[in-house]
């Protein structure tokens, strides 16, 4: 299943019923139910309707997941998302202010965040020994930076006429709008990777860039491609967030990059790339979100969720290590 | 492959069992959890919760406390809650969640002004009785905000203080918290206003610098200050955490500017007096004791429908006695506390193990 590397780039998936259950997308299920019936346990408001009505600020962190999970396989990270969300949300609400139409200030904010992935991708793939965490990190401070100033001495902007986005934060039953809208993307994201050409090409780019190069395949395009659509996805995630907002500030996003990247770690996805599946990464995502609701409505110390979710992490990445070594030592 | 399923299950269940070992702790702290299980009935038994600006802040931890002690002494069941950081975004998730128990009413420090309005007016929707203290949230988004000092009597005070301390004239800055504070800049806005009177026009405001009410951020900024500006006079700082940062950088570095603003006592102690070796002459505050009790009895007058948050209700706030909504300058309405009080060398001694 495995090369000498631990990677896995071969087209076939396993068929075998039983090694898909003990894979860690099968344990990370059980881990997800587990999670469910023991907020379940612990807090008596932990019911579907409530759950559900607290999802939508955390599903925005889903829309950065996705594209995340692409750039992670890649062995590539992308610390601006979250600024980018900030400054799209702003875009956004300045426009919607200055009297533009609703649809248009939709697609000002998603466009500002595809301009922004677009300018990381030019730069990476412009100066390709840059490594992406630097760019990014750069970017991510300009586009704050951008953000901040837009904003002005106030440091946030609220949405003077908000009928548009109040649609938007609406419901079908007890179901909002966003939880579809993550739905289609995650299956949009996790067809192409899984069942694509282009998917087999990102596993390869991240399993080594330079034989992927000699082998045909577009690397430098596919990077390019991949960085406008996180920043893209960070547009559409930064106009759910107005919808929960109504406005942006100097802080809205932050911190959402590193969430993302804990899904998407805690999901399997390796950050040296080439290896991981975004089933793994969703359902993590989920976890996350299920055990913060949970907890939160236990009145637990936020902290401590935090010390939680960060030993939850650390473990994620130890245990494949860890079994690894032990099978090593049996050999 | 057997070997990674066991490996995964003895991962679950760790996992398992340090949530459960850690919930129960919190449940045996005390303060922090008492989930409202009955759902309300008699007034005695029903849950009011206070959210902070973020955990480890001083001031609105004493806000928490008397809040708490109010609830307590009445009878009722209090919530203190802490968002994840200090930003709207972690409130959001702090009002949600606390929909979903079912609270009796919420009483907010807002991070925002504006960006807790959906969740605020989900929480108004759903039967919960909303207000706020120390930093208001909109008008749509709260019936009432304890304000714990007219904007007008602040701005005057340190507008006052700084005049006094820097002799009538000369360059001074202000130390602030964030740059989208809705107090802070209320506040600065207010001074500004003052200022323009003719007794304030020798007095030159160089720059507001923001510390983001984190203490090394304070202390940068207020060393950037000192070099940026040799002819400072005063800074003024009407933020807790900056006023602190600034005091210790001033007094260390024997500075000849001195300090004032709103701070701590406690923490303030060791930097107030008259003569030079101490950076802080005096310095304003409100006891923040009294704002969380007043935000109880505000919060407990909704519950129990004395009060519906419009302009002319009158209350009875306990021993403090009886206060009066009043139209706020946004088109909401605000229940006022009282003047800030003064803190110098000569009452310092006894307020410093108060609070």
């Amino acid at each position: 299943m495995a090369g000498k590397s631990g990677r896995s780039i071969s087209a076939q998936s396993d068929q075998n019923w039983k090694k898909r259950i003990l894979s860690w997308e099968g344990v990370l299920i059980l881990l997800f139910l587990m999670v469910n019936l023991f907020c379940m346990v612990i807090s008596p408001s932990y019911k579907p309707v409530n759950v559900l009505r607290e999802m939508p600020k955390y599903l925005t962190e889903v829309f950065l997941l996705l594209p995340m999970a692409y750039i992670l396989i890649l062995g590539e990270i992308d610390l601006s998302v979250g600024a980018t969300v900030c400054l799209s949300a702003t875009t956004a609400c300045l426009a919607g202010n200055a009297g533009v139409p609703f649809p248009v200030v939709l697609l000002i904010g998603i466009l500002t965040g595809t301009a922004c992935g677009l300018f990381n991708g030019i730069a990476v793939t412009l100066f390709t020994e840059l490594p992406s965490m630097i760019v990014t990190l750069a970017t991510m401070i300009i586009f704050r930076g951008v953000a901040e100033i837009a904003l002005g001495s106030g440091g946030s902007v609220s949405l003077k006429n908000n009928q548009g986005f109040r649609a938007m934060a609406g419901k079908i039953g007890p179901v909002p709008y966003i939880f579809f809208v993550v739905i289609i993307a995650a299956v949009i994201f996790t067809f192409l990777l899984s069942k694509t050409t282009f998917g087999r090409k990102l596993y390869a780019i991240g399993s080594n860039r330079k034989a992927s190069y000699f082998s045909g395949i577009h690397v430098q395009k596919i990077r390019l491609l991949v960085y406008s659509v996180a920043g893209m996805m960070a547009g559409i995630s930064a106009m759910f967030l107005v919808s929960v907002l109504y406005g942006a500030n100097t802080t809205t996003g932050s911190g959402f990059e590193l969430d993302a990247i804990a899904m998407a770690v805690f999901g399997g996805i390796s950050t040296a790339g080439g290896k991981g599946k975004l089933a793994g990464a969703i359902i993590s995502a989920f976890i996350i979100i299920c055990l913060r609701i949970g907890l939160g409505q236990i009145n637990m110390n936020p902290q401590v969720i935090l010390v939680i979710l960060g030993t939850l992490l650390i473990l994620a990445v130890m245990i494949p290590e860890i079994v690894k070594n032990v099978k090593r030592k049996q050999l | 492959m057997r070997k990674q399923m066991v490996c995964g299950v003895l991962c679950a269940a760790m996992v398992f069992g340090t949530l459960a070992g850690c919930s129960g702790k919190t449940e045996t702290g005390g303060n922090q959890s008492s989930v409202a299980q009955d759902g309300g009935g008699s007034s005695s038994g029903k849950t009011y919760a206070v959210i902070t600006k973020s955990a480890g802040n001083p001031y609105n931890e004493k806000i928490a406390q008397g809040f708490q002690k109010v609830i307590e002494a009445e009878g009722g069941t209090c919530i203190v809650k802490h968002p994840e950081s200090a930003t709207a975004d972690a409130q959001v998730s702090v009002i949600q969640s606390l929909i979903s128990q079912g609270v009796d009413s919420i009483c907010i420090a807002g991070n925002d002004e504006n960006a807790l309005q959906a969740a605020l007016e989900d929480a108004m929707a759903a039967g919960i009785k909303v207000s706020c203290l120390d930093s208001k949230v909109n008008k749509d988004s709260r019936q009432t905000f304890v304000n714990q000092a007219g904007i007008k009597e602040i701005g005057q005070a340190l507008m006052e203080a700084v005049y006094d301390i820097s002799g009538g004239e000369g360059d001074w800055a202000i130390l602030s918290a964030t740059s989208q504070a809705t107090n802070q800049n209320a506040w600065i806005e207010s001074m500004k206003e003052v200022m323009k009177e003719e007794k304030y026009s020798k007095l030159n405001l160089v720059e507001v610098a923001y510390g983001d009410d984190e203490p090394q951020k304070s202390t940068d900024q207020t060393q950037a200050l000192l070099s940026k500006y040799p002819d400072l006079k005063v800074i003024c700082a009407p933020t807790t955490v900056g006023i602190n940062a600034a005091a210790k950088v001033l007094q260390d570095e024997k500075s000849k500017v001195k300090l004032t603003g709103l701070g701590l006592p406690s923490e303030m102690a060791e930097y107030i007096g008259d003569d030079e070796a101490h950076s802080c002459p005096y310095m304003y505050l409100w006891n923040p004791l009294d704002v969380g009790s007043l935000g109880a009895y505000t919060s407990m007058a909704l519950v129990e429908g004395k009060i519906t948050g419009k302009a002319g209700d009158k209350f009875k706030a306990g021993e403090m006695g009886d206060y009066q909504v009043i139209e706020a300058s946004d088109g909401g309405t605000e229940i006022i506390l009282g003047p800030p009080f003064k803190f110098d060398s000569s009452n310092i001694a006894e307020w410093k193990s108060v609070y």
